[in-house]
C-alpha cells in the first residue's frame, strides 16, 4: 500500500507521541524513585538513630549495673567511678531514645514501662549502693538476691532487643523497598527504552519506505513522461505523414484535374475557331427562306457562341479553384526556413503593402507590438499578416473609416499571440468556421477572389505550429487571434 | 538536301490523346511537317525506342526528337528520361519534357537526368498554343544529331 501523505503524518504523530510518553515515563519513574529513595534513606537514618540511642541506653544501664555489682562485691569505691556519670546520663539518654521512638506508636506503652523499669532499676541500684556504703552489706545483698533488679534489667533488655529488632526490620524493609523501587525503575527504563527503540525503528522504517515510494513514484512519473513523449513523437510523425499524404493527394489530384482542363480549353478554342468559318459561310448565304438554313444560322450565330462562352467561363473558374488548391497544397509542402525575425518589422511590411488602399479608404492602422524577436519562417509570417490585413481592408464597413489595431504579446509556453482587430463589416455567426474552409466566403460577394485567403492563412499558421481563431460581431468588426511558437524548432517536424 | 540526310522524326509520348492532338495541331501550324509518331503509354514508346531486346540498336542512325509527358499511366516519364539518357544510342537525342507538373524539384530532377528542355503546359489555351507553336519554331531550327 503506498504511503499517502495523510497516513505518513498520522503514523509520524503516533510514533512521536509514543516516544514522548515513554520518555515521560522514564523521567517520572526516575523522579519517583528519587523521592522514594529520600524517604527510605530518612527512614533508615531514623531507624539507625533509634537503634543507636537504644544501644547507648542499654550500654549505660549495663555499665551502671556492672559498676554497682562490682562495688557490692568488693566494696571498692573504685568501681563506682563510672556509676555516677552514667547514672546521670541515663535519663537524658532515655529522653532522646524516647523522642526518636515517638514515630513507633506501638512503642509508647513499652516506653512507659521501660521508663518505670529504668527508674526502678536506678533506684534499686542507688538503694543497694547506699546500703553498702552504710555498711549494711547483708541488706544490700538481700536486695540484690531478691532478683527484683534482675527482673527489671531483663524487662529493659527485652525492650531493647525488641526496639533493636524493630529498627533492624525497618532498615531491612527500607532497603528492600529501595531495591524494589530500583527494580521498578529498571523495568520501566527497559520497557521505555524498548518502546523508544521501537518508535525510532518504525520511524526510520516509515521514512525509508516513504522515501523509497517517493523514488519509485518519481521513476514511474519519469517513465510515463518518457512514454508520453514517445507517444507524442509517434503521433506527431503519424500526423506529419498523414498531412504529407493529404498534401501529396491534393497535389496529384490538382495536376490530374489540370490535364483534362487543358483539353476542354484547347478544343473549346478550336471549336471557336471553327465556328468562325461556319459563321462566315452562313453569312455569305443569301437564301433566307430555307428553314434549315435559318436554324443553322441561329445555332452558329447565337447558341454555339453562348455555349462556348459558358464552357470558357466554367473552365476558367475551375482553373482558378485548382490553382487555389495547388497553392494550398504547395504551401503545406514548402520547406520552412527558420531565421531570426522581428515581428514588428514583418507587420510593418504587411501594413505597407495595404497602405495605398488604406489611404484611399481613409483608414488608419495602429500597432501595439512589444515582443522579443522570434526564430521562425519569415515568409510564412509575411503571408499570414499580408492576407489578414488585406482581408481587413477588403471587407471594411462602408459606414465608417477603417481602423485596424494590431496587438502582439508574449504568452506562456514561449508563444507569441497576435491580434488583428478591425471595425469592418464583421462575420455572421454561422460563417465563423466556414470562412476558414477553402472556397467559402461570407457576406456580400463584392470582392474578387476564390475564397481561399483564410484557408491559406490557417494552413500557414498551422505549419508554423500555431493556430488561428476569430471573434466577430456582425456589422461591428472582426478580430483574428494568431498564436505561434516563438521558436519554430520547438514544434518538431510536422511541417517537413 | 544531301542524299543521306534523314528528316528528324518527332516521338511524342503523351497519354492524353486530346493533348497529343492539340500539340500536333499547333506544331503543324508552326510549319513543322516532320513525321510525328505518337505513343500513349510508356511501354509502347520504350519498345519502339529500344527494340525488343532493349538495347536501343534499332534506334541507331535514327534522327529523333522526343516529346515526353511525365504523367503516364504505366510508368513515370522520369524513368523513360533516365533510360534514354543512359543509352549509348539515344543519349544525344534531344528530349523535351512537356508536362503539367510545375514542381520545382521535379524540374530540377529532369534537368539533372539530362532533359534538354522542360516546358510546363499552360492551362489557358492561348498560352498552351503559343508555347507549342514556339516549340515548333524551335524544332524547325534545331540540329538533331544522328543517333550513333
Amino acid at each position: 500500500m503506498p504511503t499517502t501523505n495523510r497516513s505518513l503524518v498520522r503514523s509520524t504523530v503516533i510514533l512521536l507521541t509514543t516516544g514522548f510518553v515513554a520518555l515521560v515515563a522514564i523521567v517520572a519513574a526516575a523522579f519517583w524513585l528519587g523521592v522514594r529513595s529520600q524517604v527510605h534513606f530518612d527512614e533508615v537514618i531514623a531507624a539507625r538513630d533509634a537503634r543507636t540511642a537504644t544501644v547507648a541506653l542499654r550500654h549505660s544501664l549495663e555499665v551502671a549495673e556492672s559498676s554497682q555489682r562490682g562495688y557490692l562485691l568488693t566494696g571498692d569505691g573504685h568501681y563506682l567511678k563510672d556509676y555516677g556519670p552514667t547514672h546521670d546520663l541515663i535519663p537524658s539518654q532515655y529522653e532522646s531514645a524516647a523522642q526518636l521512638l515517638s514515630s513507633y506508636p506501638q512503642a509508647n506503652q513499652e516506653l512507659a514501662r521501660l521508663k518505670m523499669a529504668i527508674d526502678q532499676k536506678l533506684s534499686e541500684m542507688d538503694q543497694t549502693i547506699a546500703l553498702k556504703k552504710a555498711g549494711r552489706d547483708t541488706d544490700a545483698l538481700a536486695l540484690v538476691k531478691s532478683d527484683k533488679g534482675e527482673a527489671l534489667m531483663e524487662e529493659a533488655q527485652r525492650f531493647f532487643s525488641a526496639v533493636i529488632d524493630i529498627a533492624n526490620d525497618r532498615m531491612a524493609a527500607s532497603a528492600a523497598d529501595q531495591q524494589r523501587s530500583a527494580r521498578w525503575l529498571r523495568w520501566v527504563s527497559i520497557i521505555a527504552a524498548l518502546v523508544i527503540i521501537l518508535v525510532v525503528g518504525s520511524s526510520i522504517l516509515t521514512v525509508f519506505r516513504y522515501t523509497r515510494e517517493l523514488a519509485k513514484a518519481r521513476d514511474e512519473v519519469s517513465a510515463l513522461n518518457r512514454d508520453l513523449e514517445e507517444r507524442v513523437e509517434e503521433r506527431t510523425a503519424d500526423l506529419a505523414k498523414a498531412n504529407e499524404e493529404i498534401q501529396r493527394f491534393a497535389y496529384i489530384v490538382t495536376h490530374d484535374l489540370r490535364a483534362p482542363l487543358v483539353n476542354i480549353m484547347g478544343f473549346t478554342s478550336e471549336l471557336e475557331a471553327s465556328i468562325g468559318s461556319v459563321q462566315a459561310l452562313i453569312g455569305k448565304s443569301v437564301d433566307n427562306d430555307d428553314p434549315v438554313l435559318e436554324e443553322a444560322k441561329l445555332a452558329a450565330m447565337e447558341d454555339l457562341p453562348e455555349a462556348i462562352g459558358f464552357i470558357r467561363a466554367s473552365t476558367h473558374k475551375m482553373d482558378g479553384l485548382i490553382n487555389a488548391i495547388l497553392k494550398l497544397s504547395r504551401e503545406g509542402r514548402r520547406v520552412l526556413r527558420p531565421e531570426r525575425v522581428d515581428l514588428a518589422e514583418v507587420l510593418d511590411v504587411a501594413a505597407a503593402a495595404v497602405q495605398h488602399q488604406l489611404n484611399d479608404a481613409g483608414g488608419s492602422i495602429e500597432f501595439n507590438v512589444n515582443v522579443p524577436s522570434m526564430w521562425t519562417d519569415r515568409l510564412s509570417l509575411e503571408q499570414i499578416f499580408g492576407n489578414l490585413l488585406d482581408n481587413g481592408v477588403k471587407y471594411r464597413s462602408k459606414e465608417r473609416p477603417l481602423h485596424i489595431i494590431v496587438r502582439a504579446r508574449q504568452e506562456s509556453g514561449d508563444r507569441i499571440a497576435i491580434e488583428i482587430a478591425d471595425n469592418g463589416r464583421g462575420i455572421a455567426e454561422q460563417d465563423r468556421e466556414r470562412v476558414f474552409e477553402p472556397f467559402r466566403r461570407s457576406g456580400a460577394q463584392d470582392q474578387p477572389g476564390e475564397g481561399i485567403g483564410l484557408a491559406y492563412v490557417r494552413t500557414v499558421v498551422r505549419n508554423l505550429g500555431g493556430d488561428i481563431t476569430m471573434t466577430s460581431s456582425l456589422g461591428k468588426g472582426t478580430s483574428f487571434h494568431v498564436t505561434v511558437p516563438r521558436h519554430l524548432a520547438n514544434i518538431g517536424s510536422i511541417a517537413a | 538536301m544531301s542524299e543521306d540526310f534523314k528528316p528528324v522524326t518527332i516521338i511524342m509520348i503523351e497519354d492524353d490523346e486530346g493533348h497529343a492532338r492539340l500539340i500536333e495541331k499547333n506544331v503543324r501550324r508552326a510549319g513543322v511537317n516532320n513525321k510525328i509518331i505518337p505513343f500513349t503509354n510508356g511501354t509502347d514508346a520504350l519498345a519502339f525506342l529500344f527494340g525488343k531486346d532493349g538495347s536501343g540498336n534499332e534506334s541507331a542512325a535514327r534522327h529523333l526528337l522526343i516529346l515526353l509527358d511525365l504523367n503516364l499511366p504505366d510508368m513515370t516519364g522520369v524513368d523513360i528520361l533516365a533510360r534514354i539518357k543512359n543509352n549509348v544510342h539515344l543519349k544525344r537525342s534531344p528530349v523535351v519534357v512537356l508536362t503539367t507538373t510545375d514542381d520545382a524539384r521535379e524540374i530540377q530532377r529532369c534537368y539533372d537526368l539530362g532533359a534538354n528542355v522542360y516546358i510546363t503546359k499552360p492551362v489557358n489555351y492561348e498560352g498552351f498554343a503559343n508555347a507549342i507553336r514556339q516549340l515548333g519554331l524551335f524544332f524547325s531550327v534545331i540540329q538533331v544529331p544522328e543517333t550513333a
